[in-house]
């Protein structure tokens, strides 16, 4: 485990000691006294794990959390709050945090929770990059293809789009099989599959 | 040392008989030391600590056991604390202890203070006072089955037979056809239903009655609100309503009486105050003499089944400002009727007493002219002085005070026989000064002495109030007021006034005051609890976490020793931390008096904001402040953190519909001339116009769940401190608040 974990609280105290025990597991770790400190971080691309108090001054941990998910930062986020109650938590887990934990926290619970957002964040990562992949795939088709493609993935027949586009069956057929290369399908099947996860149809 | 001294002086005796047997001498001792001591009274207080009612009656007891018993006694109180305890579960122990301080003290009498320390007594008696006589007092007749109680134990009993009070009514107002009754729920209040059944059969003439019994309050509310001349309302108050709203009989009467269109009679002389008009009440004063000359009757050897206990004689009372209200003609009130609550300059309420001490005064200074004149006939004059005097003290005793003259230059002073005030048993003898200030309550001797000089150099009008403390250890007010004689500047003229009554009024008016405030800071301490837990949490976190740190770096080969110390010490700085955010909480929850000691304002603020920090955070509030230079003003620290804490989150509330960002709040302070000014101003809603004049008043809120308490409690602590507090809109919007305490007062007088 050699990723960061980025720790942020207005509490200085809590800083260190945290810092302190995660050391003692073996983590690196960088502390940050406020939201807008971290978002001014030097080397924003770094990767790893971001473990957030709720409540601070300036703004708070949700609107770090925001202004993340606009900029497209995908850091995991761990919520850290001296006060939780349900809704709280329910506001963070569905704006995508990994988890919610309240204070005082043990060093194992934590840990366990930092192992577990790490690996959430890198099938994420993995997940990401193949959607990433097939939209560059979408770009590369002709505006035609992408008509029979978007009438394909409606479940309509060759014939049918022949008779939509005011074409002949067999050049619907010629269109397929081009859209089926480029995008890397070798079955229909696998295409339908590929066009519900670009949100095709 | 005192009690070093007596088995000496037996032990002396003891060595004169030693001649004959010393060893008999030597066991007898014990004996014979219990024997000769004092004979002694124990009076059981059911309370935790003195109220004015037992203030009232353990004075009461002491002056009369002493002044009646001719011979040496001892008086010893105890306070049982039932509220707290249950003397169930504890009485055993409580048993055990008293049995302990109290065995070889030659207890002759034990007195109990009410119904609870009565029932203690008689669970407890075998084990603490075997064969002890007891004496009873403020047990209601109704409340006890009088053939349970054993046959050594006699005492006063309260009579609650409303009959009197409901006739009163009657009487103050000619036409009353109509009664409304009120009681509440529990147990407690159901007791009323019999008595006043009873009372209304007795009355038996064609009254139309109507019973509110155990109603929600605001049914009972409404309900008063709308009664039509010819009705009166009768309510011993109550405990629990329809709603099993709990309350005390006091808060109830108070809501009541507010809210009645007609005059509210009440069953306690608790209640005069609370706007009841009057009643037929029991005095402590009352019974605390009688019993205590029982208590006297008993010590004289009189065996207890030789006394029958029996109700104490009450006495009406009425509240002077109901009277005003309602245009009672105070020429109905029955002779001896016990008027409260007169306005408070010593003119309006004594002005009769003043007007005959005036005249008195007047024919006395006649009279000395007269005497200068007729030098030869002094014996004459001194006869006729003599007669003089004689009335004067007549008529003085009367209205219940007493008229001085103090020689400044022959430090001689004269004053008229009257017991309650002068403590100079034999008046007709000229005492000195400082024999009157040294019978004052050691407090006030200073104060005394500055009036007193200050009138004889200004001429000016000698007012001052002070304490005597009577040899049994009672405490009397004393109102005296005087001047300088225009032609003998060295000699001071004045009558000196009892007012032990109002200043006991006084003293319970300003307890259920500091009762309130309390109330108001822990429903604070409650709207804080989240945001002060979470606050607690930050150092718990910090300590777990350092914990856990070097419980790791003990597990290593080789230990870093310097960074487990560095963890130690961090360790040690939370936990103050947490210690300090328990303080201040615990500081909201505080009883007790005000404590005044200086105070910087500043300082004070900057310790809320520690408190309130994540309240605030938590609300999207970042306060600013402006803290000029102040001086150190004379307070009660928690009283004006609790005025601060108030406003503070009036203010938050206030902008709660605002954007996070938009939301600013700015804490001031300024030093004015002679006092300190404090400004919290926000940018929320404002104060609506109509509502300015109000704000202040109790019960007065525009929130939904607000008990419109708070800016009363402001206030009265503001003006407790001889200070303002005033509301007003900002130019930009919001509401800006401003407290102005003078640096300096007199310190005698916070409530």
């Amino acid at each position: 485990m050699t990723q960061t974990v980025f720790l942020v609280d207005d509490d200085a105290g809590i800083l260190k000691a945290l810092s302190r025990a995660l050391h003692g597991e073996g983590w690196k770790v960088q502390t940050f006294e406020s939201a807008e400190a971290f978002l001014a971080r030097p080397n924003p691309n770094d990767d790893g794990c971001l473990v957030l108090d709720v409540t601070m001054p300036g703004f708070d941990g949700f609107e770090l959390q925001r202004r993340l998910t606009e900029t497209k930062q995908y850091l995991p986020i761990i919520f850290l709050t001296g006060h939780g109650d349900i809704p709280m938590s329910v506001r963070a887990l569905k704006a995508g945090a990994s988890d919610f934990l309240t204070k005082p926290v043990q060093v194992q619970a934590l840990v366990a929770s930092l192992r577990s957002a790490i690996e959430q964040g890198a099938s994420a990562r993995k997940l990401r990059a193949e959607v990433a992949n097939l939209q560059r795939r979408l770009a590369s088709l002709t505006p035609r293809e992408r008509e029979v493609f978007a009438a394909l993935a409606t479940g309509k027949l060759n014939k049918q789009i022949a008779a939509d586009l005011g074409v002949v069956e067999q050049t619907v057929k010629f269109h397929r099989a081009r859209i089926m290369e480029r995008m890397g399908a070798r079955t229909v099947a696998k295409l339908m599959h590929i066009a519900a996860r670009l949100g095709i149809g | 040392m005192v009690c070093g001294s007596r088995p000496l002086g037996v032990r002396a005796r003891a060595t004169v008989r030693a001649t004959i047997a010393l060893w008999v001498a030597l066991l007898g001792f014990a004996v014979r030391a219990a024997e000769t001591a004092p004979a002694g009274v124990l009076i059981l207080h059911s309370n935790q600590r003195p109220t004015p009612a037992q203030v009232v009656i353990d004075d009461q007891l002491r002056t009369v056991v002493t002044d009646g018993f001719k011979r040496p006694v001892q008086i010893f109180s105890e306070y049982l604390d039932d509220e707290w305890v249950s003397l169930q579960t504890y009485g055993a122990v409580e048993a055990g202890f008293l049995q302990q301080k109290y065995g070889g003290r030659n207890i002759r009498v034990a007195v109990t203070d009410s119904l609870p320390a009565l029932r203690f007594a008689m669970q407890f008696r075998e084990r603490v006072l075997a064969g002890v006589p007891v004496v009873f007092l403020a047990v209601a007749r109704d409340r006890v089955d009088r053939a349970s109680i054993p046959p050594d134990i006699v005492g006063v009993f309260e009579d609650h037979d409303p009959t009197p009070t409901l006739r009163l009514a009657q009487r103050l107002h000619p036409g009353t056809t109509r009664l409304v009754v009120i009681r509440g729920a529990s147990e407690l209040d159901r007791l009323w239903d019999h008595r006043l059944r009873a009372a209304v059969g007795r009355l038996g003439n064609g009254l139309e009655v109507e019973y509110l019994a155990g109603l929600p309050t605001a049914d009972v509310l409404r309900r008063v609100g709308a009664l039509s001349r010819g009705t009166v309302v009768f309510t011993p108050g109550y405990f629990v309503d329809g709603d099993a709203q709990v309350s005390t009989p006091r808060q109830t009467v108070e809501r009541i009486s507010q809210a009645s269109t007609v005059p509210v009679y009440g069953a306690f002389d608790t209640l005069l105050g609370a706007g009841i008009v009057g009643g037929y009440m029991t005095r402590y004063e009352d019974q605390a003499r009688e019993a205590g000359a029982l208590v006297v009757r008993l010590l004289n050897g009189v065996t207890p089944a030789e006394i029958e206990s029996s109700p104490v004689a009450r006495v009406p009372m009425v509240d002077w400002r109901q009277l005003r209200r309602w245009r009672v003609d105070e020429g109905l009130l029955p002779a001896g009727t016990i008027v409260r609550s007169r306005d408070p300059t010593i003119w309006n309420q004594y002005w009769r007493e003043i007007s005959v001490a005036a005249v008195v005064l007047v024919l006395q200074a006649g009279l000395i002219a007269a005497l200068l004149v007729e030098r030869r006939s002094r014996r004459r004059t001194a006869t006729a002085l003599e007669g003089t005097q004689a009335q004067m003290s007549l008529a003085a005793r009367a209205v219940g005070l007493s008229s001085w003259i103090w020689d400044t230059a022959r430090d001689v002073a004269r004053t008229t026989p009257l017991a309650r005030v002068a403590p100079d048993p034999s008046p007709l003898q000229p005492i000195a000064f400082d024999r009157v200030v040294a019978a004052a309550h050691p407090a006030d001797r200073d104060s005394l002495k500055r009036a007193v000089s200050m009138a004889q150099r200004t001429g000016e009008e000698l007012d001052v109030e002070y304490r005597v403390v009577a040899p049994g250890g009672a405490v009397r007010w004393i109102s005296a007021r005087g001047r300088a004689e225009e032609r003998e500047p060295n000699r001071l003229l004045g009558i000196a006034l009892d007012i032990t009554e109002r200043k006991l009024a006084e003293l319970r008016a300003s307890e259920d005051r500091a009762a309130l405030r309390q109330m108001g800071r822990v429903s604070m301490a409650g709207q804080l609890s989240a945001a002060i837990a979470h606050q607690l949490n930050q150092p718990l976190a910090a300590i777990l976490g350092n914990a856990e740190a070097a419980q790791k770096i003990l597990g290593h080969q080789d230990i870093d020793v310097k960074e487990l110390r560095a963890i130690c010490s961090d360790i040690v700085s939370e936990n103050h931390r947490a210690t300090e955010i328990m303080r201040r909480l615990r500081e909201l929850y505080m009883h007790g008096d005000i404590k005044i000691e200086p105070i910087d304002l500043n300082q004070l603020i900057l310790e809320t904001l520690e408190l309130l920090r994540t309240e605030l955070l938590l609300r999207h509030v970042t306060p600013v402040t402006d803290l000029a230079t102040v001086p150190a003003i004379e307070g009660g620290h928690v009283q004006l953190q609790q005025v601060l804490l108030n406003l503070v989150l009036n203010a938050a509330d206030a902008m709660d519909g605002k954007k996070p960002a938009e939301r600013t709040l700015t804490i001031r302070t300024e030093s004015a001339a002679t006092d300190v000014r404090l400004h919290v101003e926000d940018n929320g809603t404002g104060i609506a116009g109509e509502h300015l004049k109000n704000i202040f008043n109790p019960f007065w809120s525009t929130k939904a769940e607000g008990m419109g308490m708070g800016l009363a409690i402001c206030q009265s602590i503001v003006a407790s401190h001889h200070g303002t507090i005033t509301a007003a809109n900002n130019a930009h919007g919001g509401a800006a608040f401003c407290v102005t305490l003078p640096t300096a007062w007199r310190e005698s007088s916070l409530t």
